[in-house]
């Protein structure tokens, strides 16, 4: 059952990743790869989080890294620049959930000023979810981008055909 | 000049194709290597300066020192990864084979003329792509299915005023708003994750490629660029949220 579920959790993150680099019209030959690395970030954040008790911010951080650095060696394959790869892989992983409670306390805040017991409910609220949601889009863009920042000669030739290394 | 292309001709074509990979969302680091490189391909220095609207650019040629310079304007095309990798694999072609212009201008044209995917196949694709993130955020089957026509609903619209080129601040919010009022179709469906039908519906729209070019531009020092982006970025997510509002002050009792 559990090996079940992280089966599951990467192929719907597979899914959302082909659906999401699909606005974005990436060539067709990077579709396959877009749905493997979305998959094994996902995969791999899931499985830090519910197996190794890691915090999702932790997690996500570690499922960039590995979409970061498997765009390097996939990329290499189908002549894709690392961001065309990275950058659909990695939307599967924004905190939706806390973005729209994020957006909902705030409005409830708002309208719940005159009563203070429930402002100070959604205050909280609204600060709890903003710092996750914030510091979870940061690290997913720190970590898929650390490969540019730790190999910038492999990153910058991967779309050269004439392989001259 | 390695070439009997002229100066200025080359120069132009060095212009055009920045500005080009630019408007497509490809990070500014980048667009300054490919440029640079089929620069040196025809043997002239090139460097550039790049804004958010425009571009410096400033060649010089390695045996004459004839200078060229111009302000190129950015025009703000649909992002395309495919104008990102084969524009790039272009650059390399030119550097590693030294082609003619005429037949670097011949390839340009088609890459950049190569139709895009089919629209309504697109929103097929980010029908299931909102419903498959609806259940990794644990939401049940009835929530999936409200999702996959709330994004349909949200994206065929913005795919129409993006094409009849109404202001996208407007778009982002009207799209938001409809999807995720689709979306609170839920609420009349007793026992189903509804909050989380609601959360995803809007999350199509998320501006994935300025956020993270913005974030590459301040890490690799383009500073000024990568602020604007990311000032784009958090404006559109802004439009996102007040789409999502109007909805939310419509459905809030049902919700709380």
């Amino acid at each position: 059952m559990t090996i079940l579920n992280v089966i599951l959790d990467g192929l719907f993150a597979a899914i959302a990743g082909i659906g999401f680099g699909a606005i974005s019209d990436p060539p067709l030959r990077a579709f396959k790869m877009i749905a493997i690395l979305s998959a094994l970030g996902h995969a791999c954040r899931y499985c830090l989080m519910h197996f190794l008790g890691f915090d999702i911010a932790t997690a996500s951080l570690f499922g960039a890294i590995v979409i970061g650095f498997g765009s390097m060696w996939l990329g290499k394959k189908v002549y894709c620049p690392l961001t065309v790869l990275y950058i659909p892989a990695l939307l599967p992983m924004i905190p939706g959930k806390f973005a729209y409670n994020m957006v909902f306390s705030l409005l409830m805040s708002l309208q719940t000023v005159k009563e203070p017991g429930m402002l100070n409910k959604y205050m909280e609220a609204f600060f709890s979810n903003t710092l996750v949601t914030c510091t979870v889009v940061f690290m997913l863009a720190i970590g898929a981008t650390l490969p540019i920042l730790l190999f910038p000669k492999i990153t910058f030739s991967i779309t050269r055909h004439k392989n001259k290394f | 000049m390695t070439t009997d292309d002229s100066f200025n001709s080359v120069c132009d074509f060095i212009a055009e194709y920045a500005a080009h990979l630019m408007g497509v969302g490809v990070h500014t680091s980048r667009v300054v290597r490919n440029s640079k490189r089929i620069g040196e391909a025809f043997g002239v220095e090139v460097q550039m300066c790049a804004f958010y609207n425009n571009i410096m650019i400033s060649i010089t040629d390695d045996e004459t020192h004839e200078c060229y310079n111009k302000v190129v304007g950015i025009s703000s095309h649909s992002i395309s990864f495919e104008h990102n990798s084969e524009l790039s694999a272009l650059s390399w072609e030119i550097y590693d084979y030294h082609l003619p212009l005429s037949t670097i201008k011949e390839k340009y044209r088609t890459i950049v003329q190569a139709p895009r995917i089919h629209p309504l196949f697109v929103l097929l694709l980010v029908g299931f792509a909102n419903a498959s993130f609806c259940r990794l955020f644990e939401g049940d089957g009835i929530s999936m299915a409200i999702v996959f026509s709330a994004t349909m609903i949200g994206l065929y619209l913005k795919q129409q005023m993006f094409a009849k080129h109404i202001n996208s601040f407007i778009v982002f919010i009207v799209s938001a708003f409809v999807a995720s009022l689709a979306a609170s179709i839920s609420l009349i469906f007793k026992d189903t994750t509804s909050s989380t039908a609601i959360a995803t519906s809007v999350l199509y729209l998320v501006p994935g490629v300025p956020l993270i070019n913005g974030m590459i531009d301040i890490v690799e020092g383009h500073v000024l660029i990568g602020f604007s982006r990311l000032t784009e970025a958090a404006l559109l997510i802004m439009c996102i949220a007040i789409g999502l509002s109007f909805t939310l002050i419509m459905v809030k009792n049902s919700l709380i």
